[in-house]
């Protein structure tokens, strides 16, 4: 138990688990301080991190990367481990767990090059060793240019590929949406004076863009008399297409689907969110079913939609609202 | 809270394109509140040849809120009082929306002179005379382009002023005050 790592919530005096913690509550232990990015070849940060970049398997020792050092794992050792020795915690732990299957005197092993690590400054963008460089350089990355893509790791270089074409669209996006103008303002959004100022606000039924800030104003602005609010201050200003709700957003879109994309997101995100009118049941949210909000109770069920249907004398059929019984009977005339 | 900064750029906008539109937009005081719009009358009306002019009084709430417009070069047309040059236009009052600019309201009042709408009167007299009497409408109309929105130049108005056997400098101090307008600046100079 003792090479155990130090908890860093319980350095900070903060570890909620107390005696449950996985992690060491002693002082005495050696805290984790090597960077997790640093192990997989890219920390962003590079010489800026304050996580050590050291690595956890020395390049010239890169037989006993899978298996245990013995003389970092054995718990006798600690005590006269030097201080670079000390700063590779990690191994010690992974050791810890394959110590019972195998031979620690086992140190003859191929390692497969998926697991060596590629040189992070190569990964950043630069190498200043170039060719003489120890480390493995990776792949280029086709899309950012860096040679980041692990070449024996297939769902690292899947995951960044992807990661990588989902920022150079919205760089993309970005760069597009700069030069859009607010019908209403007549300000490039982008461009606006205070940064929350710059967002679009976007209508389901129609592609105009107004920035949020413009178009929320004119749809909350106060209904003059014999002014029809469906055809004015929800309709858009231009082509005056109703819509319901107006959706926010940093960039704008040029397909359909990235507009889907952005409103759906949007959608998902109010979800996650409660709704103060519901209050968790105790409230009553003029929406009901179609409110974005979340409408849990506080045990965590969500509220079941009961639409009660009433068939009118022309043989449509509408959506009740509540009704009280108290409305009812002040209607009568007795 | 008005927007100034786009009714600053609405008029460089005008400024741009007005050799073209015939439509100008100049500010009648410094704080932009207070503008004057001039249109030409649409070819092929009585108001051809015409040239009238509007006081544009910016709101609070512009853009959210229609600008007030009102004629005040006075006009013989139903939906425009002869009174008090009120504009009866669906743009300025409930179909207004921000979308839409001093310009493009200038551009309806253009076309509202063109196709007039007697069933929704501003000004009952003219819209009776239009329904009933065509023809007297359109002379009378016309007639009221020649004398109030044909714009002779300065000195001519102060030639025939000063023929009636007025002072020159009473003259132009009453044009001057009145807006430019001659039949205002007589009946000034008569009322002493």
């Amino acid at each position: 138990m003792s090479d155990r790592i130090l908890c860093k919530f319980f350095l900070h005096g903060s570890c909620l688990k107390g005696e449950n913690c996985e992690y060491s509550h002693d002082s005495k232990n050696p805290p984790n301080n090597v960077c997790t990015f640093y192990q997989k070849g890219i920390c962003l940060y590079g010489s800026r991190c304050r996580y050590e970049h050291v690595r956890t398997c020395q390049p010239q020792s890169l037989s006993a990367s899978n298996v245990p050092r013995p003389t970092l794992c054995s718990d006798s050792q600690p005590q006269s481990l030097t201080p670079s020795m000390n700063r590779r915690p990690k191994a010690g732990f992974a050791g810890d767990n394959d110590d019972g299957d195998k031979s620690p005197n086992n140190v003859v092993h191929y390692i497969h090059p998926r697991e060596y690590p590629i040189c992070s400054f190569a990964a950043a963008g630069d190498c200043p060793r170039g060719n003489q460089c120890p480390h493995m350089h990776g792949d280029i990355c086709t899309t950012c240019g860096k040679k980041c893509l692990h070449p024996f790791r297939p769902e690292e270089r899947e995951e960044h590929t992807k990661e990588c074409e989902k920022k150079q669209k919205h760089i993309e996006a970005l760069k597009k949406s700069q030069e859009i103008e607010c019908s209403v303002c007549l300000d490039r959004i982008l461009s606006k004076a205070t940064p929350g100022e710059r967002k679009f606000g976007l209508l389901t039924e129609c592609d105009h863009p107004f920035c949020i800030q413009c178009i929320r104003n004119w749809r909350s602005s106060s209904p003059v008399s014999g002014m029809d609010v469906n055809s004015t201050l929800r309709a858009c200003p231009i082509c005056r297409k109703l819509s319901y709700f107006v959706v926010p957003s940093v960039v704008w879109y040029s397909t359909p689907e990235e507009k889907e994309e952005i409103i759906d997101t949007y959608k998902a995100k109010l979800r996650s969110i409660d709704c103060k009118h519901f209050n968790f049941g105790n409230g009553n949210c003029p929406f009901g079913g179609s409110c974005f909000y979340k409408h849990a109770y506080s045990d965590g069920r969500l509220e079941e939609v009961v639409l009660r249907h009433l068939g009118s004398q022309e043989g449509e059929t509408l959506i009740a609202d509540t009704i009280r019984l108290s409305e009812f009977l002040g209607g009568l005339q007795i | 809270m008005i927007d100034f900064s786009r009714v600053q750029k609405e008029l460089q906008d005008c400024e741009k394109d007005k050799d073209a539109s015939g439509i100008r937009v100049s500010p009648k005081s410094d704080n932009l509140t207070r503008l004057t719009g001039t249109i030409p009358g649409p070819i092929g009306t009585p108001y051809e040849g015409g040239t009238f002019q509007i006081d544009i009084t910016i709101p609070e709430g512009y853009p959210f809120e229609p600008p007030k417009m009102q004629f005040s070069t006075k006009v013989w047309h139903p939906n425009i009082s002869s009174q008090s040059g009120a504009i009866c236009l669906d743009v300025l009052k409930d179909q207004w929306s921000p979308a839409l600019t001093l310009k493009t309201a200038l551009v309806s009042i253009q076309a509202l002179l063109s196709t007039p709408e007697p069933k929704d009167p501003q000004d009952a007299v003219v819209a009776e005379q239009y329904i009933k009497n065509y023809q007297v409408f359109v002379s009378t109309a016309r007639y009221w382009t020649e004398t109030f929105a044909k714009n002779s130049s300065l000195e001519e108005k102060v030639k025939r002023l000063v023929e009636m056997g007025f002072g020159d400098a009473q003259v132009r101090s009453a044009i001057e005050s009145s807006g430019g307008d001659e039949n205002l600046a007589l009946e000034k100079l008569c009322s002493g």
